[in-house]
């Protein structure tokens, strides 16, 4: 018996249900503080007696896509992942789904653990958890605010991964700063990039929200033979030597279709794996790949890993579409200069212009109280394919100026802070039958999606 | 009188952009173009060497500390000498954070490094335990009436200012120059030096025409800027105002 165990899980529990009945969003955070305040050990202690064991997935973006990703991917292949879904990923939110997906006895019931978790706590889960895979997906400039600036995060990173024993490291070839992070380590290190020639574009595209365009050895400007986006690409270091790592699971040909998704084939198996997914974008491609190369290092079948990424649907806000008085609204959570880059890049592909748009800025803790950042997002791209932009959030009217600086008419543009009557003035600019692009920062996604519940179009999250 | 020309000499634009201090830039650009004034954008980096005479106005924004190392490397063996030529001639200078420290006499980072600066601001700047990070507002001291500077600010640097120098502005939210004695900001001759991302100037619209006049009378005389409609601007620095209210001690 463990007395102190099952208090802890049951009093997290009666927690969060009271906090969803009272609909107080989702209740993912206050649980697990709780637990954690009762049995400091409590994650590790409830990890280690599952079979399947831990996999952590982190990085600035995709994060939570590639983990919801790799979720699906094991369910159809007979597990049972115990996941964070709705990604909260700080000790407190992953203790909570911890918690969650226990019974009464508090024992767990799943067979392994899947948690997407915030970059800078990847050395403490680690720690606790003893991953046997860990994915990085990406590191841009996010929140400097809280994570302060990205090589010291690097560091700490680093530091924590040396710290372990044993387990897989799948890395993000092409980005310049990931592919470092498993120097010195013990860890068996993989990585997985893109190799298909048509992608990208030289470097003299590269955009203002790229970071990591120095050596990380010798301090040298790189060499970048190409661009996939930020600070994506090929790269070399004309001083040191050091280049890009050979890639173990690439994506040898892409084809991106706009909004409605892209094919890629993955190399890494027999004779390549043909994947297709509705989420757009060149970055949702990343994700796919990373999903795809961590299922091949959990030992996982190809035909799941097809299935699980073309039957995937999206949590919340992150690329999904819904329906609302005859206008397909594309919701997609829009946080830092690099994210936001590659959504303006995916929204204008289709090059249609006369958009209505909706861009919502907050600034609260979970966004970045700093709202500096939108000025390294090129909005100008935007301004051509825009019919209407409606600006709502804490910070709309810095918004509203950015859109003014970027060249966007003020007549075109409408302020509505609330996001309810955002919503509804985006619904009366659209045509029926046409699209509304919904570009928000974390927290304006929830606002957002909390009042198209509120609204009828969509069911809350927590009732997922 | 033609087409009036401001040139702009953009300073490491790719190593010293940390927290979109290029929306400077871009605000500067605008506010000439609504008045069909043509602004010149020069990007110069490292190993670049500037026409002292040639740029009416020097911008350079924060970086990350790596980058920072490399500028200051630069700054002393490069540009130092032609930069501080042109500041000696009256040509403008903005410098925010990190390029506002390395325009100073040096840094000496919390570990007892000590990085050189040029000497056009009269300050020195010490780095400090904590970082001070939030939403500022201040309140101009530099003659043109009571107005206020909203922006945001993140660093660990306390900069003292030395007798050459004056303060742009009294912190009323927020922590400026060092956290202690309440200013924000230094400037010497037509060089201002603030901490304030935000970006600054597109918030601060009436900054960004002093600026704007200042640059251009070395070369044009006493000129009259065209009114614009700032009504959004306004806007948008009362909601940075408002905002920063909201946060105090929270």
């Amino acid at each position: 018996m463990q007395p102190r165990r099952i208090l802890a899980v049951n009093l997290a529990n009666l927690i969060g249900r009271a906090s969803r009945l009272l609909e107080k969003g989702g209740g993912t955070t206050l649980p697990g503080r709780v637990a954690l305040k009762i049995m400091p050990d409590l994650p590790e202690r409830l990890v280690d007696e599952l079979e399947g064991g831990c996999v952590l997935v982190t990085g600035t973006n995709g994060k939570t896509t590639t983990s919801n990703l790799i979720a699906d991917i094991l369910r159809r292949s007979g597990f049972k992942p115990v996941h964070n879904r709705h990604g909260a990923n700080l000790i407190y939110g992953v203790t909570s789904a911890l918690a969650r997906d226990c019974g009464p006895s508090a024992r767990l019931r799943g067979d392994i653990a899947l948690f997407e978790v915030d970059e800078a706590t990847l050395p403490e889960m680690g720690r606790r958890l003893r991953p046997r895979l860990i994915v990085i997906t990406n590191l841009f400039r996010d929140q400097l605010d809280r994570y302060g600036e990205l090589e010291s995060l690097a560091e700490r990173i680093n530091a924590g991964l040396r710290m372990l024993e044993e387990g897989d490291l799948l890395l993000n070839a092409d980005d310049p700063l990931v592919a470092t992070l498993g120097e010195g380590t013990t860890l068996r290190v993989s990585y997985f990039g893109m190799e298909d020639g048509g992608v990208g574009s030289d470097a003299t595209a590269m955009q203002h929200a790229a970071d990591s365009k120095f050596c990380r050895y010798c301090g040298e400007p790189l060499e970048f033979k190409r661009v996939f986006y930020g600070h994506m690409g090929v790269y070399g270091c004309l001083r040191c030597g050091r280049s890009r790592p050979a890639v173990d699971f690439p994506a040898l040909a892409l084809s991106l279709r706009g909004v409605e998704g892209s094919e890629l084939l993955v190399g890494g198996w027999n004779g390549g794996l043909s994947l297709r997914t509705r989420l757009p974008g060149l970055y949702n491609a990343y994700n796919v790949l990373a999903a795809a190369a961590a299922a091949r290092l959990l030992g996982l079948e190809a035909d799941k890993v097809t299935e699980g990424v073309e039957g995937y649907s999206t949590v919340f806000g992150r690329a999904e579409w819904i329906e609302a008085e005859g206008r397909r609204v594309l919701l997609i959570l829009s946080k830092n200069p690099a994210g936001f880059n590659e959504v303006i890049r995916t929204v204008t592909e289709d090059a249609e212009s006369g958009k209505t748009l909706l861009l919502a800025l907050n600034d609260l803790t979970a966004d970045g109280r700093d709202v500096s950042w939108i000025w390294d997002v090129d909005f100008e791209e935007l301004v051509p394919f825009s019919r209407e932009v409606i600006i709502s959030g804490t910070r709309a009217e810095d918004m509203a100026l950015r859109m003014k600086y970027a060249g966007l008419p003020e007549e075109k543009m409408r302020l509505e802070s609330d996001p309810k009557r955002a919503f509804l003035a985006a619904v009366r600019s659209a045509p029926p039958g046409g699209a509304i692009y919904a570009l928000t920062t974390y927290t304006a996604t929830l606002a957002l999606r909390k009042a198209l519940a509120e609204l009828g179009y969509v069911r809350g999250y927590w009732e997922e | 009188m033609g087409r009036m020309v401001l040139r702009i000499c953009h300073l490491y634009p790719e190593l010293m952009n940390i927290y979109g201090d290029r929306g400077n830039i871009i605000a500067l650009k605008r506010r000439c173009e609504w008045r069909g004034i043509e602004a010149e954008i020069s990007l110069l980096s490292l190993e670049d060497k500037p026409d002292p005479r040639l740029y009416d106005l020097f911008f350079i924004g924060g970086g990350q500390d790596r980058e920072q190392e490399m500028v200051c490397h630069d700054l002393q063996k490069v540009k130092g000498e032609a930069l501080r030529e042109a500041h000696a001639a009256g040509a403008c200078f903005l410098a925010i954070c990190g390029g506002y420290q390395l325009l100073g006499h040096y840094f000496r980072t919390w570990k007892g490094e000590v990085l050189p600066g040029i000497g056009i601001f009269d300050a020195w700047t010490v780095g400090g335990e904590t970082r001070f990070i939030g939403n500022v507002v201040a309140e101009w001291e530099d003659g043109g009436g009571r107005r206020t500077l909203v922006g945001f600010e993140n660093h660990s640097g306390r900069t003292r200012l030395g007798p050459h120098s004056r303060p742009l502005a009294r912190v009323k939210v927020g922590h400026g120059n060092n956290g202690e004695d309440g200013w924000e900001g230094c400037r010497c001759g037509n060089a201002f030096g603030t901490y304030l991302h935000g970006s600054l100037l597109p918030k601060n619209p009436w900054l960004a025409d002093e600026i704007i006049r200042l640059a251009l009378s070395r070369r044009y005389g006493e000129v009259e800027l065209e009114h614009l409609d700032d009504s959004l601007e306004e806007r948008a620095h009362a909601a940075a105002v408002r905002r920063a209210a909201g946060k105090r001690g929270g």
